[in-house]
């Protein structure tokens, strides 16, 4: 009986030794307090990893400007993002989607926009396609290119993985079920997707346009297809009339800090758009 | 008839023979080749973009410019720790196991079967573990200390079993040797079996040190991403792995830079491994070669006596 006892027993130790480290008591709220009109202090960002390095660029030049100032930015998903502002453990949350139904005891600053774009090889010679065909394509109904008009090219379907914003905003728009899909491929990010749609003749995916439209301008083999007649360009996901579109937001609680507010007013300025056209977003006109 | 049986069986033996030698031949060639493959595309892919300013100055753009600076060392800084932490006791729990008269005992038992389960557990489920213990539970936050502890967690299987085998591996008859000569038994561990077995605990060392290195889904939640100069054990830092992750998938136009920092990677694993490695090569052959020497003239002596 000893001996499973002992053997257990550094873990103990080193579990007991570490409940003593705890970080030097940081006095965030004392600056918070003070930080309306001198701004000083520490923010937390956390969430989707599609805002996240847009807002690195925007809190690094927040940072220049107010040296009192440090924020540490996290990622883990949209959904983390919400949780940790819920929980306090994090004082803004980023998100790549706008809120749901049951999460309007939050509020969502929108940053910029995102729109999210079919592609295809640029091989490919389909000019557009149907909402309907869309949907065949993706639940297995139509799984070659000549019923499409193309090349007799087996089609690949190039899917997100469960969790994904643009999955969201993908499923969303043509409702289809995500249970009804037929993936041949399920990628994670739209580096990924990209990849896939470039390395294969009959593949379909969907990403980001401003990633597609960057990647095709690197020489990536993608083409984008426009949606209900409207083409993928930044310029129309600007004018909002880019149907399959989503919003980038910053989420606080209903009682922010002012230093926290400050920077969501910061990240929503004029100041930063250079910033957010560079991450491929259109900046949200006010 | 029966002569030409035999003449048949013989041939036909030495052609099966040859042909398993081409296959077991091809298949390391192949893992050879993969490896170069790696390597090489890496290097072409990033090894352009590095210049002494990539490796001192901090990222800027997302990382899409700049350099990696602050991130070799936060990189170092989470390996420091997490070798600290898992080194000893992946030794100590090894000397235990590998103690030859207990192996049988229900604690060893156990202990051996929950390190291979451990060992199989998906990296990710440690970062949702140590993001749970050491960011929320134990108040650690997003920082270097934690995300150093969850790698410790990590890597405390593969190195406690690997140097286990390494203990093992010694011959038996010194164990009995030493107690036949009245050498107690912790002089025998550290003055016999531990440089003997030195060697065979670099790889030990080695293979947490790649892991370490190599390691993003249990960093994202612990030790984070602030790309920052971390000041404290208490600061988040982002390690080069986590690094080429985001620049890879987050990052539109990261790509080369993402190859560039992988090539810092690659470059620092073989550095840190070889250094390790080759000190605890020396190490063994330097205090167990009269050992050595002696077991093969014994040996040699013996076959000299049969003959």
């Amino acid at each position: 009986m000893t001996s499973p006892l002992r053997s257990f027993l550094p873990l103990a130790l080193m579990l007991a030794a570490l409940a003593g480290c705890r970080p030097p008591a940081e006095s965030a709220g004392e600056a918070e307090r003070s930080a309306a009109n001198r701004l000083e202090g520490r923010l937390l960002l956390s969430g989707s990893s599609t805002v996240a390095p847009l807002v690195s660029e925007i809190a690094a030049r927040f940072e220049a400007m107010h040296p009192g100032v440090r924020i540490d930015i996290q990622t883990g998903g949209s959904g983390k993002g919400i949780a940790d502002v819920r929980a306090a453990q994090a004082d803004i949350g980023m998100t790549s989607r706008p809120l749901k139904e049951d999460e309007q005891d939050l509020v969502a600053h929108r940053l910029a926009t995102d729109g999210v774009a079919l592609i295809v090889q640029a091989s490919n010679p389909i000019p557009e396609l149907t909402r309907q065909q869309v949907i065949d394509i993706y639940t297995g109904a139509i799984d070659d290119w000549s019923r499409l008009g193309g090349a007799a090219l087996p089609i690949q379907v190039v899917h997100k993985a469960e969790g994904r914003a643009t999955l969201e905003v993908f499923l969303a728009h043509f409702e289809i079920d995500n249970t009804a899909i037929r993936p041949d491929v399920i990628v994670g990010e739209n580096a990924q997707a990209i990849l896939a749609v470039a390395g294969s003749p009959g593949a379909i995916g969907y990403v980001s346009i401003g990633s597609a439209e960057t990647e095709a301008r690197l020489g990536a083999a993608i083409r984008l297809l426009p949606l209900d007649g409207i083409p993928a360009t930044s310029d129309e996901v600007a004018a909002e009339r880019f149907p399959m579109s989503r919003s980038l937001n910053l989420v606080v609680t209903s009682e922010p800090s002012p230093l926290a507010l400050a920077f969501i007013d910061y990240a929503r300025s004029e100041a930063v758009h250079d910033l957010v056209r560079e991450a491929y977003f259109v900046p949200s006109t006010r | 008839m029966a002569e030409r049986r035999s003449n048949f069986g013989r041939s036909n033996s030495r052609r099966v023979d040859r042909v398993a030698g081409v296959i077991v031949s091809v298949a390391a060639l192949s893992i050879v080749a993969l490896l170069g493959w790696v390597v090489v595309a890496t290097l072409r892919a990033g090894l352009g973009e590095i210049d002494l300013p990539f490796l001192t100055t901090a990222p800027t753009r997302a990382g899409r410019g700049g350099g990696i600076g602050p991130l070799i060392v936060s990189t170092l800084l989470v390996l420091a720790i997490a070798m600290l932490a898992a080194t000893p006791i992946a030794l100590l729990a090894a000397i235990r196991l590998a103690e030859r008269s207990r192996q049988d005992r229900p604690g060893a038992v156990v202990a051996r079967s929950g390190l291979i389960v451990l060992a199989a557990v998906p990296s990710i489920v440690f970062g949702l573990f140590g993001n749970a213990l050491f960011c929320q539970a134990l108040g650690m936050g997003y920082s270097i200390l934690a995300g150093g502890l969850t790698l410790g967690c990590m890597i405390l299987p593969f190195m406690t079993v690997t140097a286990e085998r390494a203990l093992r591996d010694l011959p038996d008859d010194w164990r009995l040797g030493a107690a036949a000569l009245g050498i107690g038994r912790l002089s025998y561990l550290w003055r016999i079996e531990l440089p003997a077995a030195a060697p065979a605990l670099g790889s030990a060392l080695a293979l947490g040190i790649g892991r370490s290195l190599a390691e993003t889904a249990a960093l994202l939640f612990t030790s984070g991403y602030v790309m920052r100069v971390p000041t404290s054990l208490f600061d988040s830092g982002r390690t080069l792995s986590v690094h080429v992750y985001d620049l890879a998938m987050n990052v539109p136009g990261g790509a080369s830079r993402a190859s560039a920092t992988a090539c810092v990677l690659i470059g620092l694993m073989v550095l840190i491994d070889g250094t390790v490695v080759a000190s605890l090569a020396r190490i063994g052959a330097g205090r167990s070669a009269p050992i050595r020497r002696d077991a093969s003239r014994d040996r040699a002596s013996r076959i000299g006596d049969r003959s």
